[in-house]
């Protein structure tokens, strides 16, 4: 009698237990097929750059890398990828650094070479970490990005780590092997 | 006591908490700033090495060294009082890590000894000639790890973290692992003083940024660019025997003398760890080169590259601190070599006393 109470309800156990297995098997294919296609499209055609490490080639970019020998770092590598950001981050700071700006295309003045060119930026690396009078304490060039990013660009203040700070860093060290530059180099006034 | 009465001490107790850990960081932050403001007492070698580089308040810096060379003044941006003294204090740390020749070495140092482990682990080890090694002529070392051609190469890819490497965290990981300690803050003033150094070096030398410099780093020695014998423990033994022994001790620990420092450790706990760059096992090319490039002192480039693998791998295979990153399991078995090896070591050397050989190194000699 109790086996046969048993059985009746190892029966319905199974029973249960196949339809969960039924109801729920395609859920897993479905899973996988989800976070397939959310890499995929992260990857191919989400255009958001913490996806992928190249960088968007904008116009001006191949006339700049030929301009400041920026293949003397190779074709292409991290550096020069993080070049070519740093290059995207001076000419269109509002398109690649939007979150720590409130300037937009309609902008005048909406990127830093608006204001800089990469000389100046150049000159500016080799002439940083040197006490600012005004401020009266020692200026790093980060500080000085992160300065304009705040009031320049009437926006916020990125952290020294990040990518728009760091890849204006590398432009700029960049420009100035280009130019050949030492520490603490002067501009000449002609 | 009445229930808002209780609240409202709860209250005023943690204002009065607050208040005083406000009170304690402005406090904090003005001994910095005395301290910045404050006449640096330099250390003899940065005396010297400061004087002949003519660092003075000026306008316009004009470098003797790049003057005598070439025989052309290039004026380059001069420095204020503030640079001058951020200067010093980098050469400062950069000679004398540990402040032992400081009066105070919290205050003269910036307390640097906060991020190492050990006694003995100071820049100037691997840094040689505070950062800038030259011969008798004045000539850079190739291999030297000079800190102005690092400097001007910083940011570059690296190829052990896989990463941009700029020049704040390069030190970063100087101190995790060669000096098995822990990671100053990027805005310390322990790596900004000594930047400011390496950019006064390499403003000195006239380095151009970007450029590589035969001093910059290591000059490493593959596997390749030996015979190919394969690297030798007992090679290594004998090696380190006849030409280290004598100044870094019996069991590479490092010799001290009345207080003061002789050789550094090169194994135990006051060496650098097995997370370190100069560790054979992690990177087996580093070591041999600085051995062959900056050592034995005064007879350096006298070894052959088969002989600093050798010893490389040899000093390797000898107790030393696990690496911040190996876990609590590995730092305990790290430990307990270090803390048990060496007696076993003595005991097994020490019946070779009074018979066939006091000093394995001479026999083998023969």
């Amino acid at each position: 009698m109790s086996q046969q109470i048993l059985s009746d309800s190892d029966v319905r156990g199974e029973e249960k237990q196949n339809a969960r297995t039924r109801a729920t098997a395609w859920k897993i294919p479905l899973m996988v097929g989800l976070m397939l296609s959310f890499v995929l499209w992260a990857h191919f055609a989400s255009g958001v750059r913490v996806f992928h490490s190249e960088s968007t080639s904008e116009s001006g970019w191949e006339k700049f890398r030929a301009d400041y020998g920026i293949a003397y770092f190779g074709q292409d590598g991290q550096f020069v990828r993080a070049v070519q950001n740093g290059y995207n981050l001076v000419n269109y700071t509002h398109k690649y650094a939007a979150r720590f700006t409130r300037k937009t295309a309609a902008d005048r003045v909406n990127s830093c070479a608006s204001c800089h060119t990469p000389e100046d930026l150049a000159y500016g690396f080799v002439n940083s970490d040197r006490v600012d009078p005004k401020l009266g304490r020692r200026i790093s060039f980060e500080d000085r990005v992160r300065w304009c990013y705040a009031n320049g660009m009437d926006g916020f203040v990125p952290t020294i780590y990040d990518p728009a700070v760091r890849d204006i860093r590398l432009l700029a060290r960049a420009v100035a092997h280009h130019l050949q530059l030492t520490e603490g180099a002067l501009r000449s006034k002609n | 006591m009445s229930t808002v009465a209780r609240k409202l001490l709860s209250i005023v107790l943690l204002v009065l908490v607050l208040a005083g850990i406000y009170a304690l960081a402005t406090q904090k932050h003005k001994q910095r700033e005395d301290i910045r403001q404050a006449t640096v007492k330099l250390t003899p070698g940065c005396a010297e090495k400061l004087s002949r580089y003519g660092l003075v308040r000026n306008e316009r810096y004009r470098s003797p060294y790049v003057l005598q060379r070439t025989g052309t003044a290039v004026s380059l941006r001069g420095y204020s009082d503030e640079d001058v003294r951020a200067i010093q204090r980098g050469c400062n740390i950069i000679d004398d890590t540990q402040g032992k020749l400081a009066r105070d070495p919290a205050l003269e140092r910036w307390n640097t000894t906060r991020f190492i482990r050990g006694s003995h682990a100071s820049c100037d080890h691997c840094h040689q000639g505070i950062g800038d090694k030259q011969d008798a002529h004045g000539n850079p070392l190739k291999g030297s790890l000079s800190l102005g051609a690092s400097w001007v190469m910083a940011d570059m890819y690296d190829r052990f973290t896989g990463m941009l490497l700029p020049f704040e965290l390069r030190q970063m990981q100087c101190f995790i692992n060669s000096s098995n300690g822990y990671k100053p803050n990027i805005a310390d003033d322990v790596l900004r003083d000594v930047t400011a150094y390496s950019r006064f070096l390499s403003a000195a030398l006239a380095l151009k940024i970007g450029k590589h410099y035969d001093e910059q780093g290591i000059d490493e020695i593959p596997a390749s660019a030996t015979p190919k014998q394969g690297d030798d423990y007992v090679r290594g033994e004998f090696l380190y025997k006849e030409k280290c022994q004598v100044c870094h001790g019996r069991q590479a620990f490092g010799l001290e003398a009345n207080g003061q420092l002789v050789a550094p450790a090169l194994a135990g706990p006051n060496a650098w760890n097995t997370q370190s760059r100069n560790y054979f096992y992690y990177v087996s090319t580093i070591l041999p080169g600085f051995i062959c490039r900056n050592m034995p002192l005064g007879a350096e480039n006298t070894l052959s590259n088969q002989e600093c693998r050798d010893i490389a791998y040899y000093i390797s295979n000898l107790p030393r601190p696990a690496g911040d990153r190996q876990g609590p399991i590995i730092a305990l078995q790290h430990q307990a070599l270090m803390t048990f090896m060496p007696p076993l070591m003595r005991l097994m050397e020490s019946p070779r006393k009074g018979g066939v050989a006091a000093d394995p190194a001479p026999e083998r000699d023969k």
